[in-house]
């Protein structure tokens, strides 16, 4: 019932999350591919880079899962020699500790659609204010801008949210998330009667 | 991303002090705002991608196909439709102006250098020794380098697990329709038993190493002993000088009439 990481836990996170980096890094060329069409239409697949945090803070429920993920995939990308260079490592560490601070906030007991698209707009937040620092996306006509982060808020959702819940809900239908989540207190008093 | 390649000075730097010195040139590189200086700034970083990591000269242009992808679409969003006053051209909602034209150079050649050293980080130190290394200089716990070792293991075999899924979906005869609802269907079909499985993989191991008496304390030994070394001076001593040349060189000899992007 610890509600700190075990090396179970850890280990199962950093797994989940470098397969995340795999498709990480899949998903860069993807998102340049499809930059160049301009009104950033990009934006729209921009929440996949959000995804981590909230599938494996889905299938583990601890405090601190949520950032380790987005760490751990986005080193993973990192390790694959990403397009975007260390950029990603930073990136990452940003937006795993916004989506940390929203579960957080839910004293980490909320696993809903609600909360999960909470923290993935979170992340959103974190990434628009690295953006803001680094690609100087303030300076962007005004129209194009809201375009920039309306995209990116819709994709954001799409993604943390409904998509990350049906692949959880997917596992535990295989059974798998058992293993990882410690059993609750009432499948042990159920066994005592 | 291991191929054959000759080990030059760079794969003899501590990690730990690699992979620091660059995220601080990193944040140095976004505090950057003048033209001038963030191309000569971006020249000190490409002398040691296309001439340190000892790769041969073929992956080197290689891997700058994609880089020169990223340079040219992070340019192009910011010179179309970037804010501006001098206008050098518009039709309908294209706008490019003077300002946006630098502004966008600049930020592609941000992202150059990102890329650059990034790759340049990833093509001379191996993830086994970055870990040792961050273990022993920087006092990360064990189980979460072990953690991220063992995940970086399984890369190869989630990729064999990835063709052996759809070999067997090819042999049972699943084939895929067109329609919305089927490409749902084919979506689930890679990733859950592909996720379900490295779960699976993941609980095992740790099982395994908790059985095997794997903890964390501080007073363990380590099979590699990662040390510093005089590499690792000539490496801080090569950015200190490149950067100082390459500032005074924009100064005394800028190609472009402006000083500030952001103005």
């Amino acid at each position: 019932m610890s509600k700190r990481l075990k090396l179970t836990d850890i280990l199962v996170t950093i797994v989940i999350s470098t397969g995340f980096g795999i498709l990480y890094k899949i998903w860069g060329p993807l998102y340049y591919a499809v930059k160049p069409l301009g009104l950033h239409i990009d934006q729209l697949i921009y929440g996949m880079w959000f995804m981590a945090a909230t599938a494996a803070f889905l299938i583990i429920r601890k405090p601190g899962v949520a950032l380790l993920a987005e760490v751990a995939a986005s080193s993973g990308e990192f390790l694959m020699g990403s397009e975007f260079g260390l950029e990603v490592l930073l990136y990452g560490i940003v937006q795993g500790l916004f989506a940390e601070l929203l579960l957080m906030a839910f004293r980490y007991k909320r696993y809903d659609l609600l909360a999960v698209s909470l923290a993935g707009i979170s992340s959103c937040l974190g990434s628009l204010i690295l953006d803001f620092y680094k690609g100087y996306i303030g300076d962007l006509s005004t129209w194009n801008l809201i375009l920039y982060i309306g995209f990116r808020l819709i994709g954001t959702i799409l993604f943390t949210g409904v998509f990350a819940i049906a692949i959880v809900k997917a596992l535990e239908a295989t059974g798998v998330t058992n293993l990882v989540r410690s059993s609750s207190r009432k499948d042990f008093e159920s066994l005592d009667q | 991303m291991h191929t054959a390649f000759k080990k030059r000075w760079l794969h003899k730097i501590n990690p730990a002090l690699k992979l620091f010195t660059l995220t601080f040139l990193f944040i140095f590189a976004v505090t950057i705002h003048h033209l001038n200086f963030m191309i000569t700034f971006t020249l000190t970083v490409s002398i040691l991608f296309f001439f340190c990591t000892g790769q041969p000269y073929k992956h080197i242009l290689l891997f700058l196909l994609p880089f020169l992808f990223v340079f040219f679409s992070t340019a192009v969003s910011m010179i179309l439709f970037g804010k501006g006053e001098t206008t050098l051209f518009k039709w309908g909602l294209v706008h490019v102006t003077e300002e946006s034209l630098y502004r966008g150079l600049h930020l592609g050649c941000r992202a150059l250098v990102f890329a650059m050293m990034g790759i340049t980080f990833v093509l001379t130190t191996k993830p086994v020794q970055l870990f040792y290394s961050l273990m022993q200089q920087l006092k990360l716990q064990p189980k979460y380098a072990y953690s991220f070792m063992a995940a970086i293991r399984l890369i190869p075999i989630m990729f064999e697990e990835l063709q052996t899924i759809r070999d067997a979906q090819k042999v049972r005869g699943v084939q895929t329709r067109k329609g919305i609802s089927s490409l749902i269907k084919s979506i689930k079909s890679l990733p859950i038993p592909l996720l379900s499985q490295s779960i699976r993989r993941a609980f095992r191991i740790a099982v395994a190493m908790e059985a095997k008496r794997f903890n964390s304390s501080k007073e363990r030994t380590f099979y590699y002993k990662i040390r510093f070394s005089r590499y690792d001076l000539l490496f801080i001593g090569y950015f200190v000088l490149s950067i100082s040349g390459a500032y005074i060189i924009a100064m005394e000899f800028p190609l472009f009439p402006i000083k500030d992007v952001r103005n």
